[in-house]
């Protein structure tokens, strides 16, 4: 059964986000909505210390520590928001939420957005957050790789391109209902029996999107960096990811998962039954609690 | 050589450090998997009993019976070096024995029950005892790891660690799903899944889902219109800043009176269309459906003559 709270959210999203992504906005203006959406999700907790200090070359970047003794593991995660914008509390506090209960550092990296900084600067944004973190003697086998949509697509993005670097894998990665394909077939699968159940994602805008952000070099979108369901996933770590049943996006994780175990790669699916995209950020759902116990669940397995 | 052996060769409280991280891990895999069945076990009894009953027994043939002994152990080594430490550890050795009788207890209850009984109020009293499990079991293992498992390798001696670490520990079969399904083999299927649906879809017939369908498109209706309103009211406040005299008022009016009386407009056509076109839809699904279960008795009839 899902809940009252989650039935809430799926209205409110669909009155509000969805219909923002049906109509052509600007980005200017999807940004102030999101930020008037921002200020009723609630703080991250007093015990949970943010922290600026080392930053990234080019973006932000915040290191979330819990008070209650932390291991050595650490969650980088990146925020979803179709590449060109975020939700920054929601996303803060998801992560808090997620360290808390793993008892690990979290990195959240602002990686830049397009249009202003199109592809591929947000996905060096998240190779040099990796990079950063090797260099600061964190060992590969105590980092889990988190993203949300946009953030799971630039997730599995950055292990195709950390293992094509030779760089050291970490120690798995967690993906909430990524945007693996974005290659501009026509909509099948999902993402047309799921075009008018998801409750928060429209794909009707989807090619401009992708045309904001490859900056119209539209080629690119057959690159696994930037399509990660096109990649050869051999030597990834363990993948778990979640989705709902009932999202556009729903195919991108199940692809995604059958060509990493056609690599020889661990890659398990959750398939939430109606749970809208980024349910995992909506505090106040009990489901969205479940699916974090569950998630750091896959951290302590990948983590010892 | 395994990872834990090669640390055991050169630093034996690392290794133990390490096999007693890597049950954590194996915990955490069966937790989750409890965590799947729980949730559907008024539902789906048939399939959920049998993992939950096989994951409890694993956790009493393994983590019970061979993790803890030896958490015990190292938190009564630390527990020497660090007074202050007393009460955590007593009550962590505590919730080692509370929690396998209650692990025993309800693998027996869960065993016991009739499908029936899983399915009303004794499945929902055993489904939410298996969550307090796993949010307890859960919270025990943070606890562990904040407060012991972080001061063991700084606090403790050669000494500390021969009187820690003997004794032969058996390998924990989860790291084997062929060896676990000899003794677990719900388990360890359920462990092989690659897919795993959370929370079971209603099952709704053709006329439902058509329902189902005009309701999501009259909220999608409803949400363009909230969205319409909300862009006017903000032209319209900008219209009444701008009113400087009796020309731009005049002019203000006008295009508030003509927007408004057009979206006024919008909020009867956009709904009566909706209406029209759901009831259509709901219409030819009902008739579909009707003809569908007609054809299906008829070939019912056939086949019985």
């Amino acid at each position: 059964m899902v809940s009252w709270q989650s039935r809430a959210a799926k209205l409110i999203s669909r009155l509000t986000i969805r219909q923002a992504l049906i109509r052509q906005l600007s980005v200017p203006d999807m940004r102030e909505r999101i930020r008037g959406m921002e200020r009723y999700f609630p703080d991250i907790p007093p015990d949970v210390k943010v922290e600026l200090e080392p930053g990234l070359s080019h973006c932000d970047a915040e290191w979330l520590t819990p008070a209650s003794g932390p291991t050595e593991r650490v969650i980088l995660h990146f925020p979803g928001g179709a590449f060109m914008t975020r939700f920054v509390r929601a996303e803060r506090l998801l992560l808090a939420r997620m360290c808390r209960a793993a008892q690990a550092r979290g990195r959240l990296v602002f990686y830049r957005l397009a249009p202003e900084h199109p592809y591929p600067a947000g996905l060096d944004d998240c190779v040099e957050a990796y990079e950063q973190l090797l260099d600061l003697s964190i060992a590969p086998q105590q980092v889990i790789i988190s993203g949300m949509s946009a953030g799971g697509c630039l997730a599995l993005a950055l292990l195709l391109a950390a293992r094509d670097r030779g760089l050291p894998m970490p120690a798995g990665a967690v993906l909430m209902s990524p945007a693996t394909d974005l290659t501009s077939r026509e909509l099948e699968g999902s993402r047309s029996a799921n075009a008018a159940r998801d409750a928060v994602l429209s794909l009707e805008q989807g090619d401009q999107i992708r045309e904001l952000y490859l900056d119209g070099r539209t080629e690119l979108a057959d690159h696994p960096y930037v399509s990660p369901v096109l990649g050869d996933y051999t030597g990834l770590p363990p993948l778990l990811f979640q989705v709902g049943s009932t999202e556009v996006l729903l195919d991108d994780s199940q692809r995604c998962a059958e060509r990493a175990r056609s690599a020889g790669v661990r890659a398990e699916v959750e398939v939430w039954d109606r749970m809208p995209h980024g349910w995992q950020a909506l505090s106040f759902a009990p489901e969205s609690g479940r699916a974090i116990g569950r998630l750091v669940d896959f951290v302590r397995e990948c983590c010892p | 050589m395994n990872a834990v052996e090669r640390v055991a060769r050169s630093d034996p409280g690392a290794a133990f450090m390490l096999a007693l991280r890597r049950d954590h891990a194996g915990l955490s895999r069966v937790l989750r998997e409890m965590d799947t069945q729980a949730h559907r076990l008024t539902l789906e009894p048939e399939q959920a009993r049998p993992v939950l009953v096989d994951a409890l027994g694993y956790l009493l043939h393994y983590q019970h019976a061979h993790h803890h002994p030896r958490e015990d152990r190292l938190f009564a080594r630390i527990q020497a070096r660090d007074r202050s430490l007393y009460a955590t550890m007593q009550q962590l050795s505590e919730e080692h024995q509370t929690g396998e009788l209650e692990t025993a207890r309800l693998r027996e209850d869960l065993a016991a029950a009739t499908e029936p009984e899983l399915k009303g109020s004794t499945g929902s009293q055993l489904a939410e005892r298996v969550t307090n499990y796993i949010r307890h079991s859960r919270l025990h293992m943070r606890h562990e790891e904040a407060v012991f498992y972080a001061r063991a390798e700084q606090s403790l001696d050669t000494d500390d660690w021969e009187t820690v670490i003997a004794g032969e520990v058996p390998e924990d079969p989860i790291n084997d799903l062929e060896r676990l399904s000899d003794d677990y083999p719900h388990l360890a299927a359920q462990l092989g899944l690659t897919t795993r649906h959370l929370g079971l879809s209603e099952t709704v017939g053709p006329v439902n889902a058509q329902l189902r369908a005009q309701m999501l498109a009259l909220a999608d209706l409803y949400g363009g219109l909230f969205q319409d309103a909300v862009e006017l009211t903000r032209l319209n406040i900008g219209r009444v800043m701008a009113i400087r005299g009796p020309t731009s008022l005049a002019q203000a009016a006008g295009a508030i009176t003509t927007d408004n009386l057009r979206f006024a407009g919008q909020c009867l056509v956009r709904p009566s269309r909706w209406a029209i076109n759901a009831g259509a839809g709901l219409l030819v699904s009902a008739l579909s459906s009707d003809s569908q279960q007609r054809d299906q008795r008829q070939s019912n009839g056939l086949n019985r003559e």
